[in-house]
């Protein structure tokens, strides 16, 4: 089964020719290669090849699976060309850039309003969480073409705070 | 001996405490706000009182419903922890007037080490050496005046300060208006006073700190120093003891013990407490200021003395005399600890809390975990986001390191961010090794920081990873026969779906 993994923007092929235990793949024009894998605990890969051991941990997340081998982390989406589980790639320099809440909190102060021009690294809104004040800069520099929320208003982690142009 | 006592906090302080209770055979009444239902520490005390809603001035702050749940659960004493109402003076004297015993310093004690500026001349009175500096609340011109007469660059702090809030560095006498300016209104937000006062700042200090534990009797002693030099924005990150400074230099542990000894006798101390200094390149030390309770760092102490604080609060604040005296402390081999908290270090460290979908916990030799959070729990979003304290200890500082890298590598956290990665980074820092230590080294860390990129091989067994991840998450209708068939793959989704 041929699938293309993108790992932290970068795509690759990779051939899954038996899957595990005895798991044999082969990555787009290098040989085949065996490894024995197993799944101690949930979530945690045991993968043992070329007499070494890999310990990957897998996490599903709402942007695709969060890997983590020896402290390394890989964002990573897995696209079966024969059954589309794609996923658009976004941030592009064109088009329209959403700034989105990284984490649960609350906005204490809105610096832009809708129609501003901002620079690269501007900071647009300052949410709260965890006592912290932390400021959501913009991408990009753009303009603003809509602010979502105000001051008071309660985020939930991934929710769009503003729009860029 | 009490026969209960309420622990009023928590997380992994407030676990801390009830482990103590229940090895010294005391009843633990933990409290707990909305969010914290079900947090560790409410599942191992003995009874539990619920004060209110999430935010911390509507249930651990409230010192009203605090004795109330003491009184109503018969506790005879409150442990406060850290943070929260610890250093509150008010609190102390509102369990003192309702016959509750504050397992802490007295409430006039902590007004006087709770006043940066009265510290300070506490601690001079004493003959405890202090920075050149204004006690007192200041003016804009008098900070001109001072920055004059001792040079740039200053330090400008909140009277009522603490955590690095209200604390401007002034390099120059243009920057001085706007610091100023700044600094008050910082402190005026969190403090709700905007008194500011005046240091001459000491360049690349280290940070080092005594640990005082006295009795009710008039016996004090101290249990060594700690170095807590690594910090990021005021906020200690990694402590160990002993100092590797002090370790180089003991007369510095006595001089600096009995300094801070003196200070503390003539507040009329007593119970745990610590005397911080900043140590400049000289080695000469300065007060900085007293922490009037348990320090979230008091681990790497008990390590190396192998003393248990905790329970030596309590029978200080129970009447009992100091089991020990200065002789009978003796500090053996080296303890490091890293606060692990839920935060993102590739991403300006923003706080990551949520649920934590997995967690495997380091184990083994020397490995020391306080900690309040288990698979399932979530870090809520409304407290710190500290999940726990790993501690090592081993005979030297290098093996102590080495344990505490392998420490980090066997620690998987799922569902949310933590720093372990940045520990691992910091501990492998030949500056680190070398102990050459400043309360600016992270920053200068974060400079020269590149993180070793990953090897070909672990990059292929992350894509394999989470190749077969997918395979065996398709739904099943969508499978092929050929994965149907597969025994490995009907194991791992069993196993997922536990």
């Amino acid at each position: 089964m041929k699938l293309v993994i993108q790992i932290n923007g970068a795509a690759r092929e990779l051939e899954i020719l038996e899957p595990g235990p005895n798991c044999r793949y082969r990555f787009a024009q290098a040989a085949e290669r065996t490894a024995n894998v197993e799944l101690p605990e949930p979530g945690a890969y045991s993968i043992l090849t070329n007499g070494r051991v890999y310990e990957a941990r897998v996490e599903e997340t709402p942007a695709g699976l969060v890997v983590l081998v020896d402290g390394h982390r890989f964002e990573i989406d897995v696209q079966d060309p024969r059954r589309w589980r794609s996923k658009a790639a976004g941030g592009g320099g064109e088009g329209v850039a959403a700034v989105r809440a990284p984490m649960p909190g609350k906005v204490v102060r809105v610096l832009v309003a809708a129609g501003d021009s901002v620079a690269a690294g501007q900071g647009l809104v300052v949410v709260e969480a965890m006592k912290m004040q932390n400021e959501m800069k913009a991408p990009r520099a753009g303009r603003i073409i809509k602010i979502a929320v105000e001051a008071g208003s309660a985020v939930s982690a991934g929710e769009v705070l503003a729009t860029i142009e | 001996m009490f026969r209960k006592v309420l622990v009023a906090n928590r997380g992994e302080i407030a676990v801390r405490v009830i482990r103590a209770l229940r090895e010294m055979g005391i009843g633990s009444v933990a409290v707990y706000s909305d969010a914290d239902r079900t947090a560790l520490h409410v599942r191992l005390a003995d009874e539990a009182v619920r004060l209110g809603p999430a935010p911390s001035s509507e249930s651990y702050l409230r010192i009203d419903g605090i004795l109330e749940a003491a009184r109503a659960h018969g506790a005879n004493a409150i442990h406060p922890g850290y943070g929260f109402l610890s250093e509150n003076a008010d609190f102390a004297a509102a369990c003192d007037e309702a016959g509750i015993t504050f397992i802490g310093p007295s409430a006039e004690s902590i007004r006087r080490m709770g006043s940066k500026t009265e510290a300070r001349r506490t601690a001079l009175a004493a003959g405890a050496p202090v920075t050149p500096g204004i006690d007192h609340a200041i003016t804009l011109a008098e900070a001109r005046q001072f920055a004059l007469e001792h040079s740039y660059p200053i330090l400008l702090k909140a009277v009522a300060g603490g955590g690095g809030k209200g604390m401007r560095r002034v390099d120059t006498a243009h920057d001085l208006d706007s610091a100023f300016r700044d600094a008050s209104s910082e402190a005026e937000r969190a403090f709700r006073n905007p008194d500011l006062y005046v240091e001459k700042l000491i360049e690349r200090p280290r940070h080092i700190e005594i640990q005082l534990i006295g009795d009710r009797h008039g016996n004090m002693i101290h249990l060594g120093e700690r170095e807590c030099s690594i910090q990021r924005r005021h906020q200690k990150v990694m402590e160990e003891c002993p100092s590797p400074l002090v370790a180089g230099h003991p007369e510095m542990r006595r001089e600096m013990g009995e300094a801070a000894i003196r200070a503390a006798r003539s507040a009329g101390y007593y119970n745990a407490g610590t005397v911080e200094f900043l140590v400049d390149q000289q080695r000469r030390f300065y007060f900085l200021e007293m922490n009037t309770r348990l320090q979230v760092e008091h681990p790497v102490t008990e390590l190396v003395t192998g003393l248990d604080l905790v329970k030596l609060q309590i029978q200080v604040a129970a009447g009992q005399p100091l089991p020990y005296t200065q002789e009978n402390i003796d500090w053996r081999g080296a303890a490091i600890e890293c606060r692990i908290y839920a935060e993102d270090p590739a991403n300006n460290f923003l706080p990551s809390p949520g649920k934590l979908t997995r967690l495997s916990r380091p184990l083994g030799p020397g490995i020391r975990l306080d900690g309040a959070v288990y698979a399932g729990s979530t870090v809520p979003i409304d407290y710190d986001p500290l999940l726990a304290k790993l501690a090592v200890w081993a005979p030297t500082r290098e093996e102590a390191a080495d344990r505490m890298v392998r420490a980090l590598r066997e620690y998987d956290v799922g569902g949310i961010r933590t720093n372990i990665m940045f520990f691992r980074g910091i501990l492998e820092d030949p500056e680190f090794r070398e102990a050459r230590l400043h309360t600016g080294f992270i920053e200068e860390f974060f400079q020269r920081y590149r993180p070793e990129a990953p090897s070909a091989d672990v990059w292929e067994a992350a894509a394999l990873a989470a190749a077969l991840h997918t395979l065996s998450r398709a739904p099943a209708a969508a499978q092929s026969n050929d994965a149907r068939k597969n025994a490995w793959l009907e194991t791992g989704r069993n196993s997922l779906l536990r």
